[in-house]
């Protein structure tokens, strides 16, 4: 297979990195900053952006640029904010590969994770759309809002575990054998949910509720995280006291 | 050194290439022949697929699809009469073409995910032959579905046979699909069964969206958004 030489044939190479051909990656990886960078805008911009704008169509319209600007961004800069750390993961774990590839490894899964994503946002805005509005009432509205929950939570999944099947290809094909790819890849995942997940709550409202404005970030975004939230939650639901008391997530 | 032969005159230099779907594939040369695969043998439909210029068989495929969906829907909206007459072929032609549309990017990711390098093109030629070949089932049944019309004036009991009708052609064309992939076949492929049962519910929801298709109602779409399981629900509570 003969390396590719400009950037729309590595635009063109995504049907072999989706089927996980090692080959194809490294060739794309070996093609340096310029290429990798632009072409993960391209995906990752367009891929995520599509996505998230068909997300928000539920709320407004407004929502839907808000999402389409706001998910692109939050997976650029998990990539671009482990960076350092991932790099120095990686020979730590046994991988001898230095920051440009770990950060190519990275964005590389990003950015298959955005083409399964895209492609499924024709699905998704279909499935948005079918549901009742965020102003149905109460309960229509608990029930749309759950059945979006529940059906993009399993999508993100299958996203996110073919992307990291075929990065731990990619890893595995660096580092010569499965054991330090399947290490690196098991800390990766840590810090990058760390981060992505308290992006995420930064960049907080995806849905929206009814009775707040459409806004790109909260007034109080960076106040709490996840991490805590999630953690009232659950304490919450194994209190046995003060369960009618609205929950503000 | 030798110099290469020289062709006579009047010769290309190159011989002609094949029709499409011949040479190495031995396969059919017209778009009758084709359409012979479709029903018979689907893998040899994908393989005379690969490599030809296939926007000719596209839109054979495409107009025979459209062409069927519309007489069927004739028959559909042959049981309520009125508007129906010219709505419910165009909207489970339309519904038909939308659920495809909404699909094919999905089931080019699912292609790319098990190894296939596929043209899209190819793919949507694919899609076609399977919205073909479910139209034309459905067509072949449309019999059995106009007799039943004719006999009950229950709208629950005419959509649970249109369903079954549907279930039975799409069954055949998931087939087509799993099997005509060029690539590889893709009978024992997760991935494709996946899809297949994500079209099959966008398709039942696409009908759902756009009801009603049997009955009748005020509007012509729906006013209220509805899963197509709670629709049918409501359906057959009313019907008791």
């Amino acid at each position: 297979m003969n390396p590719p030489t400009s950037l729309a044939e590595h635009l063109g190479r995504l049907p072999r990195l989706l089927g996980g051909d090692p080959a194809a990656a490294r060739q794309w990886m070996a093609a340096g900053p310029k290429v990798w960078l632009l072409t993960s805008l391209l995906w990752i911009g367009v891929g995520a952006g599509l996505y998230g704008a068909a997300l928000g169509t539920w709320r407004a319209p407004m929502q839907a640029v808000f999402n389409g600007i706001k998910f692109p961004l939050i997976l650029l800069l998990t990539a671009v904010g482990n960076s350092f750390f991932n790099a120095l993961l990686a020979p730590l774990l046994g991988i001898q590969i230095g920051w440009r590839e770990s950060l190519a490894s990275v964005l590389l899964s990003f950015n298959l994770l955005s083409a399964i994503l895209a492609a499924f946002s024709p699905l998704t805005l279909f499935l948005v759309w079918n549901l009742p509005g965020p102003d149905s009432g109460w309960n229509a509205t608990q029930d749309a809002y759950a059945t979006i929950l529940v059906s993009q939570s399993v999508l993100i999944a299958f996203a996110g575990i073919v992307a990291n099947l075929h990065l731990l290809r990619v890893l595995t094909s660096l580092a010569g054998s499965p054991a330090p790819a399947r290490r690196l890849l098991i800390a990766w995942l840590a810090a990058n949910l760390v981060m992505g997940t308290q992006l995420s709550w930064i960049a907080r409202p995806f849905f929206g509720r009814p009775n707040q404005a459409v806004q790109f970030l909260r007034d109080d975004a960076l106040r709490g995280n996840f991490f805590e939230a999630f953690f009232l939650s659950t304490s919450r639901l194994f209190r046995s006291d003060d369960k009618t008391t609205p929950h503000s997530p | 050194m030798t110099p290469p032969p020289v062709p006579p005159s009047g010769q290309n230099a190159t011989p002609n290439p094949p029709p499409a779907g011949a040479g190495s594939h031995s396969g059919p040369e017209g778009i009758g022949d084709r359409f012979r695969l479709l029903l018979g043998q689907p893998e040899r439909f994908g393989r005379s697929l690969e490599g030809s210029g296939s926007s000719s068989l596209m839109t054979a495929l495409l107009a025979t699809a459209l062409l069927g969906a519309v007489l069927y829907g004739l028959v559909v909206g042959s049981f309520a009469g009125g508007v129906q007459w010219w709505a419910a072929p165009l909207k489970i032609a339309a519904g038909l073409s939308l659920s495809a549309i909404l699909c094919l990017p999905s089931l080019y990711v699912f292609s790319c995910l098990t190894g296939q390098e596929i043209r899209i093109r190819d793919l949507s030629s694919v899609v076609a032959g399977m919205l073909a070949l479910d139209v034309v089932l459905l067509a072949s049944l449309a019999p059995i579905a106009w007799i039943f019309s004719q006999s009950t004036s229950s709208v629950a009991a005419m959509g649970f046979i249109h369903l079954v009708l549907w279930f039975v052609a799409s069954g055949f064309g998931f087939r087509l699909l799993t099997r005509a992939l060029p690539g590889a076949p893709g009978r024992n492929n997760p991935a494709l069964h996946v899809w297949c049962a994500l079209f099959l519910l966008v398709s039942l929801q696409m009908m759902t969206t756009l009801r009603p298709l049997v009955g009748t109602a005020e509007t012509l779409l729906p006013t209220e958004k509805r899963f197509f399981m709670q629709h049918w629900g409501k359906t057959m509570s009313e019907s008791e």
